[in-house]
């Protein structure tokens, strides 16, 4: 098990290695910042609402950004290994082809968790620039979307384990939209046609529920959420974590078993 | 004790992308490497020479047939800690130097850091490397690249070493170091089992060769099993005076492998040809013979005309269906 872990862990720093020298990480740091000062902006227009706007910005620049990062790391850094060949010199090693595969998302999920760092710091500045404190409405958001981050780069090698860049970054592109509009499906599933609600239950089992990480402006347990007023327990945030973490596992299980039965030609 | 590699009756299919025709890249290769001896595998490009390899090393599965390495059946783990291999045209990480490199491969093989270290600085001198010691893979040449893939393929001190073209993109310097590598790990009582098509090389090192075509094993054995040593023709250099078309086609008669470079003609006469019947008709001629040594079959020779076979076999059973 230990022996196990160090090969994880050997693949998972080199994974952080490649993707630090990746230059389209740093863009999307910068596309952050920038989105923060465009909250500064926003917030200059707004009647007295700096605040809302910082943390509204803040934390969806988080969620969407980090998103997408996780989206292009995932895409990018499984299948170059394959493309490039990289792997012929890895997996012929005495190292198990779900360890590589555990240790390049384990390599991802420390980028984006520095990245996610990187935007609730830029996001936390601004707070502070305005005068006002971290809350914990705020810290509760930035933990669900780091976590949200996390099983959208898991979705990413997921896809990535047998299909190309290009068809990888459409599927994890449609399964991210969908998990983000959830309560829309289960209506659709309630109330929609009959043929329609077959096809959203389906999709309700398939897709994980990603809106799960963005609770503001929903109702949980029968009361309205808001970032700004009454926002969710550290309950609600445990629990949705956790399901967070079933769908990482299991999307990297099939991702693994798929993995397992490819040729390297 | 096991050989360290066993093959039988090893074949492996693809399937075309879209057409899903099937593609039959090795076609029952059975053969062994036995322990100690230095094993050459030649054949031209797109033999299965890669295919066999990579299936070897558990980078692809077969589609029938069996293999075992160091008496474990493929895909073996534990096989893999006894074994370093080199990928053809290996690819690397290129923003790694050549010492993070072989500290990851250490690190997949469990080797402690300090003896990582050690193992990694003594293989990059071995390998020549050391003045690139502090430079990004990025920098280095394809034979710089060779270099330090064959340092990783050593990492882990093998029993088996496994090297796909490993002389691919050397110059003649470090083909012969290469070359003395091998020789030198054999010395050491490793095993070796690498591909080419440089022949030369090969027949200058290897115990054994294995020749393969269009997915088969064409001729196995020692060189001295595979080269006839006795002549198959006997070769012929003469100055010809006469230069005229005729005189020169009269000379040439009844032989073989004719080249002319100026007055100077090279031909081969038959192995049972009457050569000084040939040679008086040739001096009746104004012919000076310059040269007259028997010409005995090289590996080159003997892999030409398994090809040729090959292909005539391959082209016979294609007309059939």
């Amino acid at each position: 098990m230990t022996a196990s872990f160090g090969r994880i862990w050997a693949i998972a720093l080199n994974t952080f290695r490649e993707a630090a020298r990746l230059r389209v990480v740093y863009g999307f740091a910068v596309v952050v910042v920038l989105a923060n000062l465009f909250a500064i902006v926003l917030g200059r227009l707004s009647v007295h609402e700096d605040t809302r706007i910082a943390q509204d910005v803040g934390l969806g620049a988080i969620s969407l950004v980090g998103s997408l990062t996780a989206i292009f790391l995932g895409l990018f850094l499984l299948y170059t290994e394959v493309q490039r060949r990289t792997i012929h010199a890895i997996v012929s090693k005495p190292i198990e082809r779900w360890e590589f595969v555990v240790g390049k998302y384990t390599g991802m999920a420390l980028v984006l968790t520095l990245l996610v760092a990187l935007f609730a710091l830029a996001m936390v500045l601004l707070l502070l620039q305005q005068g006002v404190g971290v809350s914990m409405p705020v810290v509760e958001g930035i933990v669900l979307a780091w976590i949200e981050v996390l099983v959208v780069a898991a979705i990413a090698i997921f896809f990535s384990s047998f299909s190309t860049p290009f068809l990888s970054a459409i599927f994890a592109l449609a399964l991210w939209a969908l998990g983000r509009v959830t309560p829309d499906i289960e209506a659709a599933a309630r109330d929609g046609a009959p043929a329609l609600k077959v096809t959203a239950r389906i999709a309700l089992e398939l897709v994980p529920d990603l809106h799960l990480f963005s609770p503001s402006g929903r109702i949980v347990d029968g009361v309205a959420t808001s970032i700004h007023t009454d926002f969710v327990s550290w309950g609600y945030v445990a629990t949705a974590s956790l399901h967070g973490l079933g769908w990482i596992v299991a999307l990297l299980a099939v991702a693994c078993l798929v993995f397992q039965r490819r040729d390297f030609v | 004790m096991a050989p360290a590699i066993d093959v039988r009756d090893l074949r492996k299919n693809f399937l075309t992308p879209f057409r899903r025709r099937k593609v039959e890249a090795l076609r029952g290769v059975t053969f062994d490497v036995a322990r100690g001896e230095i094993f050459g595998f030649v054949g031209p490009n797109g033999a299965g020479k890669t295919t066999l390899i990579r299936t070897l090393m558990g980078l692809i599965y077969p589609s029938s047939g069996t293999a075992t390495i160091l008496g474990h059946a493929i895909p073996s783990r534990a096989a893999r800690f006894r074994v370093g291999f080199l990928p053809e045209s290996p690819y690397f990480y290129d923003y790694l130097t050549v010492g993070e490199l072989l500290d990851l491969a250490g690190r997949l093989f469990g080797i402690a850091a300090a003896e990582r270290k050690k193992r990694a600085d003594a293989l990059i001198d071995r390998v020549g490397l050391g003045r690139a010691r502090n430079q990004s893979l990025k920098k280095f040449s394809k034979g710089m690249l060779q270099r330090a893939g064959l340092a990783q393929a050593l990492m882990n001190d093998p029993e088996l070493v496994v090297l796909d073209e490993p002389m691919s993109g050397l110059d003649p310097i470090g083909r012969k170091e290469v070359r003395d590598l091998i020789l030198e790990l054999r010395d050491q009582g490793k095993t070796v089992f690498f591909s080419s098509h440089i022949l030369t090389d090969v027949e200058a090192i290897a115990d054994r060769i294995a020749i393969i075509a269009r997915g088969q094993l064409q001729a196995q054995g020692s060189p001295s099993e595979l080269v006839k040593r006795t002549a198959i023709g006997v070769d012929v250099t003469v100055r010809a005076v006469a230069t005229a078309d005729d005189a020169l086609a009269a000379i040439a008669t009844g032989t073989s492998h004719v080249r002319r470079a100026g007055d100077v003609l090279t031909l081969m006469l038959p192995a049972d040809a009457d050569v000084d019947t040939w040679l008086a008709r040739a001096r009746e001629l104004d012919a000076k013979v310059v040269s007259v040594a028997p010409r005995h079959e090289t590996l080159e020779d003997l892999f030409l005309r398994e090809i040729a076979n090959a292909d005539a076999s391959s082209a016979a059973t294609e007309g059939r269906a």
